[in-house]
């Protein structure tokens, strides 16, 4: 489960008026809402209410008869126990560890007046554009059995045990650096957020920065920090790479045993109960964030909140002790970017051996990559999904949620409702869902067998960005006020020539945005394409995760660190065009 | 020209507008004032199109419109925000309505520059977004955007709300002028009475959903119908039992309501009272009197006003026949 799916907003959107929204009667009328509303409906069906009620048959009623004989297997398998309890153990470890470094980076770079605060910044952004199976694969070249860091230290300590970077504490440390994406977004915009007025009331009235700290701003982010807790914890719940990866025997979680049951057909039940189980926590979670998220007023009251000022320290110990760790963890960060990198360019050998001279430098890699058909393969499997399914979710998403934002009815909440499930469902719990369902013929699907076949990939991936599609496309229609749609009415526009003309211009923005987002999101995807993919065409994750496993494997890693250089530009490229645009809103003096 | 004939507009929760009549003429500029809430947007939005009475008809030159699309009743409309299309330029913005109609290029070119002139826009501002104009110039934009379809009826609503006071006093005076040479029917909707006073031929005062009296400005300030309009269309006091009792000639069960400027001060020879607050206003100024324990208000030369401090003991006499009586209130 990505960020942008748990953005930690509720589903509904802002309202639009009365008058905005029409009967059932009044959709029903136009044929175009005829097709849409149908499409919907069976694509809702098929995709997200079929897969889960087979996923839950098949825990619950494998053979037509309610019966817990899967309960009873997971209770009787160690294995699974266990897993439970790790993946709960890396849950509660990440929501203290994310949150302590989290927070202390959001204050570096948006409280304290610090030296270079734009450099240190962009090094805790590289969370950004690498994370998942690519940032995982890294760390493993790096300080796994076989990575650089261990064949550099065996030369000086032969004795050294190869997996000294692996189980709970290497994926503990390598998930609180590269979850820390939450508290950037959302935790940095809260702390914006905050009128600098009622900072320097506090000081006026003589509180200290560290009172004004602990009294005033702490307690204005204590939501988006409750928020982004949940957000980590669930984060942890369900880690599928770092585990699988950096994990070892002895430290694996619920998502890798998931894996690992589904693979074969007699333990598919226990891996249906164990991801419902999850599924089952992760809303749990998210309505206990709701309910929190409702509690009170915490953001600015002022109408016109002042930008907050970085705040200077009041003792020379304090900001050299800020400074020096601020900038160890900026190490951190971008020593496995740097890496990444540098590693592109350097005969694997080299790194196996721990020691890079000048004369390891090699270009072959790149031309490797990007000339021969079978190594950019994977990266252009990744493209071609990710592409076609963006602009797939974001066309339909844009007639559906135009749709819902003129239809007053029950059943468009309840539709509505329905798409959002994929919001509180892991990734894996769907591909499980979409592999049981459709691996003999259903109704629905025309009567095909979809699993094992190219297309359910590419529905997978539409079916996960549909929540985070629909809610900013009606946000979108929402912030389109209604007086600009009456005002082409009334100069003659009919519905589809307002529509095209007027309201997509001003949502187009919006729409390039989202696609963006959910291609970049999309390319390194592991969670879903280990389920789904088809083995003549295998994307990018899958890929990088095989160059991983095992020794010989150990000779792809050159590919994969191009692989992992050229996502980051992608992925830098597309952030920068999403977030460099001046925000397009209406007409106002 | 315009009828409204029962007209009531309900919602799920609410009722917006109980039962309106009114009529307004050929060429009128013709306001509907009400504070927030009262039902003059409602109206409006009903004679353009955008809401369906719940009961009730609308009728523009003696054709019943209730049932015919915006589009097809021959009105333009400015909204309160201007609602300009932001991603196109102040011409293509003018220009929509035409093309939408099919008006041959070189055509809209012309009408487009032509109401451009009108509305005081120009012709190197055509090019520019919408987002780049100050306010005071969307508006005009939005002002020719709706006349360049030469509607025959012009509804305005609240468009002098986004404004500086400044611009909005010009603004008014331009929207006055362009009224009075395009000739054309236009309703106004807005809760200035100032604005209200000073532009309109008639007033609609619109109170709760209902109608509260219909006039010339003249009319609505000098003989408001009932103690709602005396309120809210300029300032009056309502004098209590105890004041009555101290000021001659009030007797009787009505409620009555006095203007500013009807209260005179006299150094003696009247009520005593004395002077709590003092509101320089240029030519006049307000003063907030203390008779017989309530507040009473009077508008005095400022000249006259000049020598009174806070404190100071007056004498308060008015004139019976200029106060408001209204019902048996009480």
């Amino acid at each position: 489960m990505s960020a942008d799916t748990l953005t930690p907003v509720r589903p509904g959107g802002p309202r639009r008026g009365r008058r905005g929204r029409g009967s059932t009667r009044r959709v029903l009328s136009s044929p175009l809402g005829v097709v849409v509303l149908v499409a919907t409906l069976w694509f809702a069906a098929a995709f997200l209410v079929l897969p889960n009620v087979t996923l839950l048959q098949a825990t619950f009623a494998p053979d037509g008869r309610l019966s817990l004989s899967a309960f009873e297997r997971l209770l009787s398998s160690e294995r699974a126990l266990r897993s439970l309890g790790h993946s709960v153990l890396l849950a509660a470890t990440l929501a203290v560890t994310v949150n302590v470094v989290g927070v202390f980076i959001v204050l570096v770079t948006g409280w304290f007046r610090v030296r270079a605060r734009r450099v240190l910044w962009l090094g805790y952004a590289t969370t950004f554009v690498y994370g998942g199976i690519v940032l995982a694969a890294g760390y493993s070249f790096i300080y796994g059995r076989y990575g650089f860091v261990t064949n550099a230290l065996a030369r000086w300590y032969p004795d050294l045990d190869r997996d000294w970077f692996s189980g709970f504490v290497a994926v503990v440390l390598v998930m609180t650096f590269a979850t820390t994406t939450n508290h950037m977004l959302f935790l940095s915009a809260a702390l914006a957020g905050i009128d600098a007025q009622s900072v320097e009331a506090a000081r006026l009235m003589g509180a200290s920065p560290t009172t004004v700290l602990r009294r005033v701003v702490l307690p204005s982010l204590r939501p988006m920090i409750f928020a982004v807790t949940v957000l980590t914890f669930l984060t942890g719940l369900g880690a599928l790479t770092a585990p699988l990866v950096l994990g070892g025997r002895d430290f694996q979680t619920v998502a890798p045993m998931i894996l690992t049951f589904a693979r074969s057909e007699s333990s598919r039940d226990v891996a249906a109960l164990l991801a419902i189980l999850l599924g089952l926590a992760t809303i749990v979670l998210l309505a206990l964030m709701n309910r929190v998220e409702r509690g009170g007023t915490y953001f600015a009251v002022a109408k016109v909140a002042t930008p907050i000022a970085p705040q200077p320290f009041r003792t020379r110990w304090g900001s050299v002790l800020v400074q020096v760790l601020a900038w160890a963890l900026w190490v951190v960060y971008v020593v496995p970017v740097l890496c990444a990198v540098v590693f592109s360019f350097v005969d694997p050998r080299a790194v196996m051996a721990g020691s890079i001279g000048l004369g390891d430098l090699t270009v072959e890699h790149w031309v490797t990559v990007l000339t021969d058909a079978g190594a950019l393969a994977p990266f252009v499997v990744s493209v071609v999904y990710s592409g076609l399914a963006s602009v797939v979710v974001v066309l339909a998403m844009v007639l559906v949620a135009r749709l819902l934002s003129r239809w007053r009815s029950w059943m468009a909440s309840a539709l509505e409702y329905v798409l959002h499930l994929p919001w509180i469902l892991p990734t894996i719990l769907i591909a499980l869902g979409l592999v049981m369902t459709f691996d003999r013929p259903r109704l629905l699907a025309a009567q095909q067998v979809l699993t094992g076949t190219v297309v359910l990939l590419g529905v997978a991936y539409v079916v996960v960005k549909i929540p985070f599609t629909l809610r900013l496309l009606k946000a979108a229609f929402a912030a389109v006020p209604d007086e600009v749609e009456d005002a082409a009415r009334i100069l003659g526009a009919g519905q589809l020539t307002t529509v095209r003309r007027v309201v997509v211009p001003v949502i187009a923005p919006t729409m390039a945005a989202v696609a963006a987002l959910n291609f970049t999101s999309l390319l390194d995807d592991y969670d879903a394409a280990v389920f789904l993919y088809h083995p003549l065409f295998e994307p990018l994750g899958i890929a990088i995760k095989q160059s991983t496993e095992g020794e010989s494997a150990v000779q792809s890693m050159g590919t994969t660190f191009v692989y992992t250089v050229l996502l980051m530009v992608v992925q830098g490229l597309v952030l920068w065009a999403v977030y460099r645009r001046r925000p397009t809103g209406t007409a106002r003096g | 020209m315009i009828r409204f004939d029962a007209l009531r507009v309900a919602y799920d929760d609410s009722v917006a507008l109980h039962g309106l009549d009114l009529e307004v003429a050929e060429g009128e500029f013709f306001t509907l004032l009400g504070p927030s809430g009262c039902g003059k947007t409602t109206a409006l939005r009903a004679l353009a199109g955008f809401v369906q009475p719940t009961s009730g008809r609308v009728h523009v030159d003696g054709r019943d419109v209730t049932d015919v699309p915006s589009e097809r009743r021959g009105v333009g409309m400015v909204f309160q925000s201007y609602a300009l299309f932001p991603s196109m330029t102040v011409a293509e913005n003018i220009a929509f309505g035409l093309s939408v109609q099919r008006v041959a290029k070189a055509e809209q070119r012309e009408r487009v520059d032509r109401v451009a002139d009108q509305v005081g826009l120009r012709p190197e501002q055509l090019r520019r977004g919408v987002a780049e104009l100050s306010g005071g110039q969307q508006q005009r934009v939005a002002i020719a955007r709706a006349l360049v379809l030469r509607p025959r009826i012009l509804l305005l609503d609240e468009p002098l709300s986004n404004l500086d006071a400044k611009l909005r006093v010009q603004l008014r005076g331009e929207l006055q002028r362009l009224q009075r040479e395009v000739g054309i029917t236009t309703v106004y909707v807005t809760h200035d009475q100032e604005e209200a006073l000073a532009l309109s031929d008639r007033i609609a005062v619109l109170s709760e959903g209902r109608l509260a009296q219909v006039g010339t400005p003249r009319e609505v300030y000098e003989q408001p119908a009932s103690a709602q309009v005396c309120d809210f269309v300029g300032e009056a006091t309502r004098l209590t039992d105890a004041q009555r009792s101290v000021l001659a000639g009030l007797d009787g069960e009505e409620d009555v309501w006095v203007r500013p400027e009807h209260v005179r001060l006299a150094v003696d020879g009247g009520a005593a009272a004395v002077v709590r607050t003092l509101a320089y206003r240029g030519p006049s100024t307000l003063v907030g009197l203390e008779l017989a324990g309530d507040p009473l208000l009077a508008a005095v030369p400022s000249a006259s006003a000049a020598g009174l401090s806070l404190g100071d003991p007056v004498a308060v006499g008015l004139d019976a026949d200029r106060v408001h009586r209204f019902g048996a209130a009480r």
